[in-house]
């Protein structure tokens, strides 16, 4: 391996000033540099020397052979698909998006970061081909009515234990996971909810959920729905919107809102029970705890390796961050929970590599980080590539995101009763209930987290429409302030970049480092620039 | 055996030739941002305006 | 119509939380005990020597202060009402029991034990974590949610005998009322009615935020007043609707509509008489307590539960109520950036309109009647339709 770096040291060092991170270094250019204005389209992709060019090739190329086993999987139903569903023409916008997500990326946190998006390229696609093979609108398949379609902010770990049935998260396809990857999209489905007299001042993505509901682009397959009342009160309230426009029988998961206080588990677990027994009344399938156990192994494995990499993620020397770290979670937590076993390999190569990394004592980015922060960021951060942008224009590098700190207790995986208890305490702590719901105390505990993860920044996105952020506005800066944080609020409207751009979340950042903390960002081409007309 | 091999090396060569031709194709494309480019400018262009003349059955 | 004797009384009681009735309890010893939410039982707060203070927050025009805590974004009842605690409205309070019925209803309440604006060493704060869906699941939900963080601070924090035996008082007082409000609010029903929606409104308010002991004979009075009270010659509205929505204690409001034609027949928002003045049945083998949570969860129309029952009955209440009471038509508010009866409007409209045929118009509103001229226009072109369609035949 030495030989070959002594090998290509001399073209690396050759090409350096292609290298936009070397240029930026140098004062010579930057990351911007290689893009035509507002499209967001690259000229060229990012040269990072040999090896890294290599890394980065390779995993495009893997994730093309991704895409294209779905299309040869059902090529008929992925055609009907992308002719039939306006959200499935965004999911071209995958490796624009990828490219993004990992700009100015090298080394370790590079190919960390490609292990990770590969693993949810390969779920992505390989669940886009089972439900359209499914989709009762295109015909059906021989699993559309063994599936469960559910509200995606429940973990489908519950519902492993029906063999033979498929839990699918509607939502994910057609708005959870596509508005992150193309930003235009949920705006669409935004409009057709607003023109049926939606306010518009209600949060945009449960907005965008109404509006998917009733353009009827959602995928048609299953017996039932499972509804929820997570996160929050516009994702109760859509429901009501997809349960009629959907049709199927509904049984709303009613969660407890209070979920760290004693008398909520037994409410939660009784909740989750009904929901198990309505499965089985409409599926006539037996709930089989040994194959819940053999999922919940997983997740526990998982979570295991997760708190791990937290141990990691508290030193300088952690080789997975930013948004490497807080997508991959997300996914891996709410969409996959110990469901998909490729989940497993992935975390134990890549908990290999922190290790390795931790004892060389590696520092991610060229160890030109500023600030370590804390973020408080649901989907806005990944359509502007938040956590990318902020390191490589800032220094600020985002160590841990409010979605990774979802449910991490063990379950039990030989006793049902005991099992109960420790997935109801797992499904309460869903994505972004964790901390949105339930009172004070579980929003106050941001600090906490930021304390120990040994962050000296928080960076809260506040979207305009939430009433659970808007409501502790002023007392959270009175806490920052108090604990001695440095605190910004970075305004968005969640899904509806229309409202508030992305380079107006940006200059929320822009105005606080270099007003108040009077810092020169490490690259002054990503400081200000047009990408109003990217994905 | 020369034979074998001689059969072997050109396969060998057929095999390396066509990596080499795939790596310096979809490494162009790669460099070139060649897939985005007519992803952006072509493919999207085209089914947005399908989907802008789809007639959705939109009711709640 | 003639006067009514208590109107001005009643008018003036509605002025300032602390009204001189308040002042009244308070001055005899009783604790007052606020609440937000119809997801708190009224009549566990009128257990001996409490009395229940839904908290209004009238001629509360600027929210200067609470918008920096709650920003201007969020809803403008949860900004009134934080801004008049941190004023000192509410400093005759012993304690607030909440609910976290909705996000900003949370934090609001939050705020009461965060910032501490109720200058009263005595006063505390819960708030109990409300169902979502009508079962029996949920019921044992609530059940453990009142008696964990009502029944139980009463008790042990101010010494309130929450015994059976006193809830079964409680309830035959609260059942009394109920009575009254029910047959004065049931006049409305008469197609030339001795009543305005404006008046019933300021009643139905009044036993509200009123100690009941205080307010109830007057209440009573004004009942016998009524039996006997000579209406218009003529209706004088031109339509009759049913108000439904969120947060509306502003009678103010009932009013703006009246004036534009249309009487106000029956009222289902929060604050309203439709739900919170049904009476409670103890029924056999079962505690006065059970009975309270039991008729709650039942009558509760919130628009935060999911369940397709709780759904449905919200629509077939309305339309119970339009039959009922003769409307023409409804007309569904929401309070700006409430966000569950945003959702609730365009549904129940849809419903109400396509496939129920009954004529709906939607609005929104802020918590103050500041500029009203648009609101205005809308009533009057709503009421306008209903009025041809009565002159069509109901085409």
């Amino acid at each position: 391996m030495k030989l070959l770096d002594k090998i290509i040291a001399p073209v690396d060092k050759a090409l350096e000033r292609f290298d936009p991170v070397k240029k930026s270094e140098k004062g010579t250019g930057g990351l911007r540099d290689r893009y035509y204005d507002k499209t967001g389209v690259a000229k060229w992709r990012e040269w990072r020397g040999v090896k890294d060019t290599m890394v980065d090739y390779a995993a495009w190329l893997n994730n093309i052979l991704a895409m294209g086993q779905m299309v040869a999987s059902a090529p008929i139903p992925i055609l009907k698909g992308f002719w039939e569903y306006r959200w499935m023409g965004s999911y071209l916008g995958t490796f624009m998006f990828i490219d993004r997500l990992f700009e100015g990326f090298r080394g370790p946190e590079l190919k960390i970061a490609h292990m990770n998006m590969h693993a949810i390229v390969q779920s992505l696609t390989k669940r886009i081909a089972f439900a359209l093979k499914n989709d009762a609108r295109f015909g059906g398949g021989p699993d559309t009515l063994n599936i469960i379609p559910y509200d995606e902010t429940i973990s489908p770990l519950w519902l492993m234990g029906f063999k033979g049935l498929y839990p699918f998260p509607m939502q994910t396809l057609p708005e959870f996971i596509i508005c992150d990857i193309d930003q235009h999209i949920e705006p669409y489905y935004i409009d057709v909810a607003e023109s049926f007299g939606l306010p518009a001042d209600v949060c945009s993505r449960c907005a965008a959920e109404t509006g998917v509901a009733i353009d009827d682009a959602f995928v048609k397959a299953g017996r039932v729905m499972l509804s929820t009342n997570m996160p929050c009160n516009a994702s109760e309230s859509t429901s009501m919107f997809q349960r009629r426009r959907i049709g199927l029988p509904d049984f709303a998961v009613t969660l407890a809102m209070q979920h760290n206080k004693p008398e909520a588990l037994p409410y939660s677990r009784a909740t989750l029970e009904a929901g198990i027994k309505f499965v089985e009344e409409h599926y006539g399938v037996k709930y089989d705890w040994n194959e819940f156990f053999k999922y919940a192994r997983l997740i526990n494995e998982q979570n295991t390796i997760e708190l791990e990499k937290w141990e990691y993620f508290k030193t300088p020397y952690s080789a997975l961050c930013g948004i490497a770290e807080t997508l991959y979670r997300l996914y891996e937590w709410q969409s996959v929970n110990g469901a998909e076993p490729h989940f497993n390999r992935n975390d134990r190569k890549v908990i290999k590599i922190m290790r390795k990394c931790y004892e060389e004592k590696h520092q991610p980015f060229g160890g030109k980080t500023r600030h370590r922060a804390f973020l408080w960021g649901p989907s806005s951060v990944y359509y502007c590539d938040f956590p990318t942008w902020i390191q490589n224009c800032w220094g600020i590098n985002i160590v841990l995101n409010m979605d990774s700190t979802m449910g991490y207790n063990m379950i039990n995986t030989d006793d049902p009763d005991k099992a109960m208890d420790d997935l109801t305490k797992l499904e309460e702590k869903a994505t972004m209930r964790h901390h949105a719901v339930g009172g004070w105390d579980n929003y106050n505990a941001v600090w906490d987290w930021a304390k120990r993860f040994n962050c000296d920044m928080v960076l809260m996105n506040d979207n305009i429409a939430c009433n659970g952020t808007l409501g502790f506005h002023a007392l959270m800066e009175e806490q920052a302030r108090d604990l001695g944080f440095h605190f910004i609020f970075v305004e968005h409207d969640l899904q509806d970049s229309r409202t508030i751009s992305r380079q107006e979340m940006r200059n929320c950042v822009n105005k606080y480092m270099s007003v108040v903390l009077n810092e020169t960002p490490l690259d002054p081409t990503l400081v200000e620039f047009d990408d109003a007309d990217a994905y | 055996m020369k034979k074998f091999m001689k059969a072997f090396l050109k396969v060998l060569g057929k095999i390396l030739l066509i990596g080499l031709i795939g790596f310096v194709a979809t490494f162009t494309l790669y460099i070139t941002n060649g897939e985005n480019k007519l992803i952006y400018y072509v493919v999207r262009p085209f089914l947005n305006k399908h989907y802008d003349s789809q007639v959705r059955d939109r009711r709640i | 119509m003639k006067d009514l004797k208590h109107l001005i009384y009643f008018e003036n009681l509605l002025q300032d939380a602390q009204n001189e009735l308040v002042d009244q309890a308070k001055a005899a010893g009783q604790y007052a005990l606020g609440y937000n939410c119809y997801y708190i039982p009224e009549v566990l707060l009128n257990l001996p020597g409490c009395f229940s203070s839904r908290l209004r927050a009238p001629r509360c025009t600027s929210t200067d202060i609470a918008g920096y805590y709650m920003t201007n974004r969020s809803c403008p009842y949860a900004r009134s009402i934080l801004e008049r605690a941190i004023e000192g409205g509410y400093n005759y309070l012993d304690a607030l029991f909440g609910a976290e019925s909705c996000a900003t209803m949370d934090r609001m309440e939050s705020h009461f034990f965060l910032i501490n604006p109720v200058k009263n060493d005595r006063f505390f704060v819960t708030q109990v974590d409300p169902p979502m869906k009508g079962d029996s699941i949920n019921l044992e939900y609530y059940k453990v949610q009142l008696r964990v963080k009502v029944l139980e601070p009463l008790k042990e924090r101010l010494g309130v005998d929450v015994s059976d035996e006193a809830i079964r008082t409680a309830v035959e007082k609260h059942n009394r009322l109920c009575r009254v409000i029910t047959e004065i609010g049931s006049l409305r029903k008469l197609p030339n009615p001795p009543i305005t929606g404006y008046e019933f409104h300021v009643i139905q308010l009044v036993s509200q935020v009123c100690p009941h002991d205080l307010i109830l004979p007057y209440l009573e009075e004004t009942l016998e007043e009524l039996k006997t009270r000579e209406p218009e010659e003529k209706f004088p509205f031109r339509a009759r609707v049913v108000l439904v929505g969120s947060e509306v204690d502003d009678p103010d409001f009932t009013k703006l509509i009246e004036t534009c034609g249309a009487m106000v027949v029956a009222d289902r928002y929060c604050f309203g008489s439709f739900p919170s003045r049904e009476q409670i049945e103890i029924q056999e083998g079962e505690t006065a307590f059970e009975a309270v949570c039991r008729t709650y969860l039942k009558w509760n129309q919130c628009a935060r539960f999911m369940d397709g029952g709780k759904i449905d009955q919200r629509h077939d209440e309305v339309e119970r109520l339009v039959k009922e009471f003769g409307a023409d038509g409804i007309i569904y508010e929401n309070m700006k950036f409430c966000e569950f009866w945003s959702y609730e409007k365009v549904l129940a409209s849809n419903i109400f309109i396509n496939e129920r045929h009954i004529p709906t118009c939607t609005i929104e509103k802020e918590y103050a009647l500041g500029a009203v001229g648009q609101l205005r226009t809308r009533f009057q072109a709503f009421i306008e339709s209903l009025e041809i369609k009565q002159i069509q035949g109901g085409k």
